[in-house]
This record gives structure tokens, sequence and C-alpha cells, in this order.
């Protein structure tokens, strides 16, 4: 296990490197020359030219590529542009709120679209099921920001229960951090609640017609009992593969979401730097959210080993 | 004295196609530590009635219907939280396909535990005791370890075994076993049977054995009931049943087993078949269920259902010819 583990680390090592291609390529694939589109619109030519030789943009690409991931290799992500900050600082200091709101939508998620997706199983076809898959399509048309703005409306400004916009560190204490979140969390949610709703059901209506639930039916086994346990259990791969999946919903969410609740994180970081086009500062983010994703992807492999014994790596 | 008593047991699926009465009308009964053994072709209502005896028919689209009085409760006036007490521990059952009757990511010993913690109050460790005791008891070499085991790391007859475990964990006074034999190859057929007997000795319990394998009742079976299209056409004790079967339907299945060596002694006749097919369960049947398949049938077949009558020593069958038909046996 520890060593399929490894292997799988060796193996993302490719992959992030084509990955590092792309975002270096970022540069050269946007129109223009990379000096001008850093140097700005009132650059002078000399600007352009000064700039040019200190980002080596004049010497051959590869030489450049290679020399970037040598820097990436030690923990030099570039600096920004824009702020003339380092870029893994920048980062840094964004890093925080990004994953307390990713974290917190989450578990949320979990807590929330699994039991309703077993429970409409449970009771396909009934009134109930109707209602739960009714409101998972309702979630999955939602825009993020229209469900943001309407909730920071009712909850915020109407009903005064939780601040409208924010963030507080964690350090600050576990109710002022979560406050701050839960808002969010439900904005950035719905879509991936809905998904992973519907996805527990139909795993769960194919598990349910299975001998193995009869047998347990058989052994007088609680209701609960078959369908948390002997169900799920079995149901689990395709519903872990898709709470994977959505991570990546939650990256894209993640730059909207922080957006309408003024939350300091990554996602605003992007949205900024895509508008001054500081280009360090995207392709370190860029990568960031790539390397997550590639761990994730790892994550989701080994906990299948956990639900299912016959998947042995 | 009778420990399951059904009466009109009518078990019916609503279906786009019309209502299928699958199980229509079928009375029995199975007294203490006896074996009553089901037989009849695919798709006679055995299953279902076996199914119904545990109230494990999905409703809708299934209705059961008339009584079913176990040690002396009508299980169909429990309530879903009393019936849930007495399957698995008062009555257990064993399926036909130990491949996928076990659930493959639960290790075997915990299968076996959670009906002992459910049923007997058992601890954790009390049960995984016990658990391994039951494991020896079916005979699986190496319990301890077999027990942390999953189901896919054990052979069909193994996992037959461990189904049986399971059956057997608290000392069920009832044990219905559907086809427990049939995806099983030949010598481990044997040995499942053998160790289902010993162990119904030895815990004395009941058995009802659904099976369409003739072997197998005239090896275990003390009497046996013959079900047709969702009835019940024939009920005797075995060796009066194999010796002179009153219905044509029993008849023909009696017909229909291959005599081993009888192509060696010279006596090798063509293997008899029934002809024609199972009526459509969803239209009503006026007549005799068998009238259609059956040689021996006259217009009064076709119009009147014969009843159950009694043929000879607790020897029933539905037949207006059935005198005639032992004859002609």
């Amino acid at each position: 296990m520890l060593s399929y583990i490894l292997r799988r680390i060796v193996a993302t090592l490719p992959v992030m490197a084509i990955v590092a291609l792309f975002v270096f390529s970022l540069l050269y694939i946007a129109p223009g020359d990379p000096a001008v589109v850093i140097a700005g619109d009132q650059a002078s030519p000399e600007d352009v030219e000064r700039i040019r030789q200190s980002l080596g943009l004049d010497r051959p690409f590869l030489v450049q590529f290679g020399s970037w991931v040598w820097r990436i290799l030690h923990g030099d992500l570039g600096t920004s542009i824009f702020t003339n900050l380092p870029v893994s600082a920048m980062i840094g200091q964004r890093l925080g709120p990004t994953l307390s709101l990713m974290i917190v939508t989450l578990l949320l998620t979990i807590v929330v679209a699994v039991p309703l997706g077993v429970v409409a199983a449970w009771k396909a076809g009934s009134l109930i099921d109707r209602v739960i898959m009714g409101f998972a399509v309702f979630g999955f048309s939602l825009p993020v920001f229209v469900v943001g703005y309407m909730l920071a409306y009712v909850f915020a400004l109407e009903l005064e229960w939780l601040p409208v916009q924010g963030y507080t560190p964690l350090t600050q204490g576990l109710w002022p951090w979560l406050e701050n979140l839960i808002l969010p969390a439900i904005a950035l949610g719905c879509v991936y609640i809905a998904l992973v709703a519907r996805i527990t059901r139909a795993a769960m209506l194919e598990v349910l017609q299975q001998d193995y639930i009869r047998t347990a039916k058989a052994k007088g086994l609680g209701q609960g009992g078959i369908l948390f346990i002997h169900a799920l259990k079995n149901a689990a791969v395709p519903i872990v593969t898709v709470i994977g999946i959505g991570i990546a919903l939650l990256i894209g969410g993640a730059v909207v979401t922080e957006s309408v609740f003024a939350i300091p994180g990554l996602g605003r970081l992007t949205i900024d730097a895509i508008l001054r086009r500081d280009y360090p500062v995207i392709q370190g983010i860029v990568l960031l959210f790539s390397f997550v994703y590639v761990l994730v992807n790892l994550m989701i492999d080994v906990t299948y080993t956990l639900v299912d014994p016959r998947i042995r790596y | 004295m009778a420990l399951l008593e059904v009466e009109n047991l009518q078990t019916h699926f609503r279906t786009p196609g019309g209502i299928n009465r699958a199980v229509d009308g079928v009375s029995f009964h199975v007294n203490e530590g006896e074996t009553l053994a089901i037989v009849g072709e695919s798709g006679c209502g055995k299953s279902v009635t076996s199914m119904s005896l545990m109230r494990l028919v999905p409703e809708p689209p299934g209705r059961i219907a008339g009584s079913i009085r176990f040690a002396g409760k009508d299980l169909l006036k429990l309530s879903d939280r009393e019936m849930r007490a007495i399957r698995g521990n008062d009555i257990s059952m064993i399926f036909q396909e130990p491949m996928t009757s076990l659930n493959p990511v639960l290790t075997v010993g915990r299968q076996i535990r959670e009906t002992l913690m459910i049923h007997q109050g058992l601890d954790k460790q009390a049960a995984e005791a016990h658990a391994i005791e039951m494991l020896t008891l079916v005979g699986i070499p190496e319990p301890k370890r077999r027990v942390r085991e999953y189901p896919h790391q054990l052979s069909g007859g193994m996992r037959q075994r461990v189904m049986i475990a399971v059956a057997l964990a608290c000392n069920p006074k009832l044990l219905i076993a559907d086809e427990p034999t049939t995806a099983l190859d030949v010598t481990i057929q044997a040995q499942i049977l053998k160790l289902m007997l010993d162990l119904k000795r030895r815990v004395g319990a009941a058995i009802i054995l659904i099976t369409h394998d003739l072997g197998v009742v005239a090896e275990i079976a003390e009497r046996v009931m013959v079900m047709y299209a969702g009835r019940k056409v024939e009920e005797a004790p075995v060796a009066e049943l194999f010796r002179s079967p009153r219905h044509p339907y029993t008849q023909g299945l009696l017909g229909a087993v291959p005599k081993l060596g009888s192509s060696l002694a010279g006596t090798a006749t063509r293997l008899a078949e029934i002809p024609g097919q199972v009526p459509d369960l969803r239209k009503p049947i006026t007549g005799c269920v068998f009238a259609g398949r059956c040689a021996l049938a006259t217009d009064l077949c076709r119009q009147y259902a014969p009843g159950l009558e009694e043929k000879g020593p607790r020897h029933i069958a539905a037949c207006h010819y059935a005198a005639k038909g032992a004859i002609a046996a």
C-alpha cells in the first residue's frame, strides 16, 4: 500500500511537468509579445526592452522553461509584476480563507448530500424522493452568485443572523471563523450537493437490488443498518469519485464565491491577477490548483481501498 | 405440533400487464424439527412462497394475504419491528446464490456477528468468539483467519458454509433453504446437504427446502409439497410420493429425472418431458391449472378446478383423475 502511494506520487511528476509546460506557455499563447504585455500600455520601447532582458525573454523558449522549472523546484514562483512581492508569499497569505471555504463546503456537502441521496433511493418513486430530486435540479440550475446574493440578502441583511461578508481567521476562534463561512459554503455547495445527492441515489438504487441486501433483511437488520452500512459501503466508489471530481468544481466556484462574499482568498487573487495581467501570479495559482487536483485524485484512489476490499493495488 | 401453519397464502404482484398471482391460495404446515421440501419448476411460486414467509416480498408491488401462523403468532399481522426480531433469529434463510448473497465489502466475521449482536444482545468480543465457533461448526478450516476475510477470498462452497453459519448462528426454529445447492458443483452439494442435516439435528430446527432437484428431495426431505403455477397440486410423505405419485404433473417431474447407467443396462429410454408451458399467471385460470399440458385432461378438467383430495395415507392431490393417474404411472 505504502509502495503504491509512493509509486503514485512518482507518477504524478510527468503529469505536473505537462501542467507546468502549459502554465508556462500561457504567456506565449496569449496574443502579443510577452514583454509588451507585461510592460503594459504606457511603457516606452526602452522599458519593454529592459523587461525583456530582466525576465530573460530574449532567450530560447526551452531554456526559459528550464530555468523557470528550476526556480519552482527551489520554491521560487517568481515575483508579481504588479506588487513586486514574491508570488509564493502572496499565495501563502490567501491560502487560508480559500482552504477554509473549500473544507467547510466539502464537509457540508458530504453531511447533507449523502443522506439525502440515500433516503431518495430508499424511498425511490415516493413524494420524498421527488422533493429531494426536485431540489437537486433546482440547486443544479442556480448559479453560485445568484444563490450567494440571495442568501446574503435574506440571512445577513434582513434577518441579521450572519455577517454579510468578510473573513476571520480560525486563530480568532471557531465561531467567528465559521459564521463567515456558512453562507459562502451553502452558496458554493449548492451545485455540489445536487450532484453528489444524485449520484448517491443512483448508486444506492443499484446496490439495493443486490442479493446481499435481501440477506441483510433476512438477518433481521433494521433499515438504518441496511442503508448506511450494507448498502452505502457498496455504493461508495462512485460517490467518492464524484466528491473528488467535485473539488475541481469547488476551485472554479470559489473564485466567484469569494467575490460575492468579499473573502480575501485565492479566488480574488486570481481575478485580480487576471485583470492586471500579472502572469507570474496566474502561473503560480494555476500550478497550485493543478497540484491540489492531482493530490485529490491520489486521495480518491487510496479511499477506494478503504471502502472496497476487492480493490488492491 | 405444527410450528408453522400457512393458510390460503396469496402473494400477488401488480405489474403493467395485470396482477401476477405468483402464489395463489397455498396452505401447508411444518412440524417442529421436520423437513418439508417444496418442489416445482422455475416460476411455480416456490421461492415467492418462501420469501412471503419472511415477508421479504417488496410491498408494493407485491401483496401478501392469507395467514402465516408461526409459533402461535400470525406473521402477517406483526409490525415491521416485531417481524425484524423474528427474521434471522426464529426463522432464518439460506439463499441460492452464495456468490452474491454475502456482502462483498464486509468481513465474514462481521456478517455472522451482526445477527448475534442484534438478536442475542452479545457484545462485539462475544459475538466474534461465537462467529469463530460457527465457522468451525460449518467446517471451515482456520476459522480465526477466515473470520477476518472477505467473501471474495472464499470459494463458492465456503461461502455457502458461511451463509449456513449466519443462518444458524441464533439457533432458529425454522430454516428456509431456497435452492441451497443449485449453484454448487455436485461434490460440494453433497457436503452442504450433509452439513445442513447435521446442524438441523444439533439445533433441532425444522427445514423448508425449496428445490427442483428431486435427488436432493429423496435424500433429506420427510414430506414433499409439489407446486405448480402458484398452487399446491400434491403433498405426501417422501417415500409415498416417489412410490405412487398421483398428480400427472408430479409424475411428469419424476419421469423427467435421468436414470444413471440406464443406457449401459440397455434399458435406456428417451428422457420424458412435460410438453407445453406454464400458464400466464396474469390471466385468470378456469379449471385445472395443469390442464393445458396434461395428457389425461378432459373437458371436466378444463371447466372445473379439482380440489385437493385425500388420495392415500397423508397423501393429497388436486386432480380429477388422480386414481387413474396412479395406475397409469
